[in-house]
């Protein structure tokens, strides 16, 4: 972005598109709305850079021991929280036990056996196997560090943090507004004095906000909005539709393999080759969306040359189905789940159309998604739309892909989709140190992904960042090393080195 | 009148009484166990326990009501499970804002209608008459969103007069506070605009018709002067009681245009309370809504009774 020197100074509002439940990393719920707030507010111990290599922040080094079962963190120091207390070995040791034993986080560190002071400011990790992508780990909402003040008082509601803005004001469904952390541990940052967030849920609320001066920056997820905002020259913008990093959040169908009679591989091939993804890029992407038939998008290290997903064949689709049905009772019947949005209705209301073309017989439902997210977990569902899978490594999705947990009662592999051999190629990815290796794993995964049919693959999520004329660097951070740090990615982005024009 | 009254408050503490029993069973309207549908799968059966303690659900309903309703005159609407704030911190924040946007709309509604009646009953079938009248139909048949959303495209994000959405309270200065209900509330003025001035000049053409003014005319009194001190008072009964029974579904009205001006009144925080199953708050924003809506209304006929005594004898 801007090669400008960078001016302090100035207010800034940001348009964001939820509200959060909290400010606590492992009781709270943070979508993308959730690391934009604990991006001004925390740290986490590593970063993303822009090549996909995690470097560290607030930690000085993570370092692994020969067979990567032991990671020794060390803090920087001097670094104080927005308290005035200091950041040391005992308050990341404190954090990472709330994370371990919490009901909504411990899955994701399941690997993680111990967490010790090892000095004033050094921390041993023990996993109970080699876990190569850790340090990555510590790049996402395991790794906020908050102060202590906030973690024994278990305070959701004012973060305590080391981040680059302090707490002022949060008033939910309203506003959060922080001020500049004037003791900021990177020097010179962040530029701006004050950043107020406002969750405006509607994308054509937001864009009016944006388009009459009410807000200054909006992320939006709307494949109409982002190319109206693209395409209007007031507007700067930055999409996240060609990174390649990790892994991008995908829009796909789950089938839940163990209700029939999806539990059937040839009604899931029929469904398969029902869907065409291209016909409903086309129709509902406003010329953002491009489909994806992967778990890894085009240009993906990880994404198989040919991963061998079924593309679209009515004609083969009908045949299996015809093949199918005498073993359900004559007829394929199943339910087609989604969160109540106008444009995933007409999403899947296109879905319905294909499926039953082929021979099916779809009904839709639209629930809200709290009660959504609970059935999924407990597999009250046969098909449901979903967004998911943004990760800055694929072993952080071993949770959502793994057979170790798609068992009730919370099962976090949604599709309950069992497969041995993901495992394996799994555990591969996760212990092998070679990158070749790891990169064949994940290429396994998702041929085996495309034989199992537990997803039907749509798109890739779309994801927006539009500022007006005068917000300068929004998608452009520093990391402390001086290396380029991830941009703007899955709806996140971090304000730290935002400016404004004069 | 004393009996009147007492009448009057025995039935509005009546139904106060059956919403409180209303918005209590919402939560034992939940299938199943009440802390799942509130907390989810995933919670700790500490959290749940918690719960339990705080909805008192280990004792007979009776004694959770009477838990409940003692808490509620003690303020004490539970905790947010979504934000952890207190419900009533949550509604003490919210409910200005409805109250703000009634209060602006109802004052525009009648700066605007009384004006435009007090003109058209003067020269009734005349071309303003006509203009006015016909506008009118225009503005009630036109629902509040559709002028919500012409408002913002036009004034907020053609001209940047105003902003399109958010809120600014009182305490950030007038004018900004102004600024962001001042499109609301002329959403919500629209149609209260066409009632009011619909009323209120039928009423003035037939009080201008009365003996009385017949007599204010003949004894030389200036039209002004007979159209404000003689034939507005008489004829503003039926305004008094649309205004009355209008302002309860101008609580719904509001709810629509905080939605769409991002208001984070009452409706608005309702909306978002039901979408993310946060039950507690939905329990005490509905208790609060409707017991706001009935004392208004109370509030509306004890002020009838004072205005009309036919009404008090009746």
């Amino acid at each position: 972005m801007s090669t400008a020197t960078p001016r302090d100074g100035g207010s800034l509002i940001v348009g964001v598109s939820s509200e959060i439940d909290g400010f606590l990393p492992s009781q709270s719920h943070f979508d993308n709305t959730g690391y934009i707030y604990a991006n001004s507010v925390f740290d986490t111990l590593t970063a993303v850079a822009a090549d996909g290599s995690i470097r560290p922040l607030l930690a000085s080094s993570v370092v692994p021991n020969v067979d990567m079962t032991q990671w020794t963190v060390t803090l920087r120091p001097n670094i104080t929280f927005h308290d005035g207390s200091p950041l040391n070995a005992t308050v990341v040791v404190e954090n990472m036990h709330a994370i371990i034993t919490s009901a909504l986080t411990a899955q994701a560190v399941a690997f993680l056996s111990g967490v010790k002071a090892s000095g004033d400011m050094s921390v041993v990790f023990t996993c109970n196997e080699p876990i190569v992508a850790f340090p990555a780990y510590l790049a996402t909402q395991v790794a906020y560090i908050i102060a202590l003040s906030q973690l024994e008082k278990q305070d959701a509601q004012v973060p305590v943090g080391t981040g680059p803005f302090s707490y002022v004001d949060w008033e939910p469904n309203d506003h959060f507004t922080v001020a500049k952390n004037p003791h900021y541990w990177r020097p010179g940052l962040p530029h701006l004095d004050q950043v107020t967030y406002r969750p405006i849920i509607s994308d054509e609320s937001r864009e009016s906000s944006l388009r009459s001066n009410t807000i200054d920056l909006m992320v939006s997820h709307d494949p109409g909005i982002i190319r109206d905002l693209q395409n209007n020259s007031s507007y700067q913008q930055v999409t996240d539709l060609h990174q390649t990093i990790g892994q991008p959040d995908m829009d796909f169908i789950i089938l839940n393999v163990e209700s029939d009679p999806l539990s059937d591989l040839t009604v899931r091939q029929a469904l398969a080759y029902a869907t065409n993804p291209l016909e409903i890029t086309k129709l509902f992407g406003d010329d953002v969306l491009v489909p994806n038939t992967s778990l890894f998008p085009p240009g993906s290290i990880y994404r198989a040359t040919d991963n061998g997903y079924p593309s679209y064949d009515l004609a083969k689709a009908k045949r299996l189905v015809a093949q199918a049905a005498p073993a359900h009772g004559g007829s394929l019947k199943l339910s087609l789940v989604d969160i109540p949005d106008p444009r995933q209705a007409l999403i899947i209301q296109a879905l319905q159309s294909m499926w039953q073309d082929a021979g099916f017989t779809v009904s839709l439902n639209q629930i809200q998604q709290v009660t959504y997210i609970d059935n999924l977990v407990e597999g009250q569902f046969q098909a449901a739309a979903d967004e998911q899978f943004g990760a800055p490594d694929p072993d952080l999705n071993y949770v959502w892909l793994s057979p170790t947990t798609a068992n009730p009662p919370i099962a976090l592999n949604f599709a309950r989709n069992k497969d041995p051999k993901i495992e394996t190629a799994l555990q591969q990815g996760r212990t092998h140190s070679d990158p070749s290796a790891r990169i064949e794993a994940y290429q396994t995964v998702d041929k085996l992904l495309s034989q199992d049919l537990p997803y039907l693959w749509i798109s890739r999520a779309p994801w927006s960042i539009t500022g007006t004329d005068t917000v300068m660097n929004f998608a452009n951070p520093i990391l402390p090393d001086g290396t380029k740090a991830q941009g703007f990615s899955g709806g996140v982005f971090t304000p730290v080195p935002i400016w404004l024009k004069a | 009148m004393a009996r009147y009254l007492g009448g009057r408050v025995v039935q509005l503490i009546v139904i106060i009484f059956f919403i409180s029993v209303v918005a209590f069973l919402l939560v034992h309207l939940l299938p199943g166990d009440p802390t799942y549908s509130i907390l989810g799968p995933n919670d700790t059966p500490a959290a749940r326990a918690e719960l339990l303690r705080q909805l008192g659900l280990n004792k007979s309903v009776p004694a959770q009501y009477w838990t409940w309703i003692s808490n509620v005159f003690h303020g004490n609407l539970g905790i947010s499970f979504l934000t952890h704030q207190t419900v009533a911190n949550a509604i003490s924040v919210a409910f200005p804002i409805d109250l703000e946007l009634i209060i602006l709309s109802q004052l525009l509604a009648f700066l605007v209608a009384i004006p435009m009646a007090l003109v058209a009953a003067m020269h009734p079938n005349r071309l303003f008459d006509r203009i006015a009248t016909t506008s009118t139909y225009a503005m009630l048949a036109v629902p509040t969103f559709v002028i919500a959303v012409l408002l913002v495209l036009v004034v907020a994000v053609k001209i940047h007069i105003f902003p399109a959405t958010g809120y600014n309270p009182l305490s950030m200065g007038l004018w900004s506070n102004l600024k962001t209900v001042l499109l609301p509330s002329i959403s919500l003025a629209v149609g209260s605009v066409a009632i009011y001035y619909r009323l209120l000049r039928a009423d003035m053409i037939a009080t201008l018709q009365e003996d009385f003014i017949t007599m204010a005319r003949a004894k030389g009194l200036s039209t002004r002067y007979i159209l404000l001190r003689h034939a507005l008072r008489p004829s503003s009964f039926a305004l008094l009681a649309g205004a009355g029974l209008s302002i309860g579904s101008l609580f719904t009205g509001a709810f629509v245009v905080e939605i769409l001006f991002q208001l984070p009144g009452i409706g608005f925080q309702l909306i978002q309370a039901i979408d993310s199953r946060d039950y507690l708050v939905v329990q005490g924003m509905a208790l609060v809504a409707a017991v706001a809506y009935v004392v208004i209304n109370f509030g509306v006929d004890i002020m009838f009774t004072f205005l009309d005594p036919r009404i008090r004898r009746g």
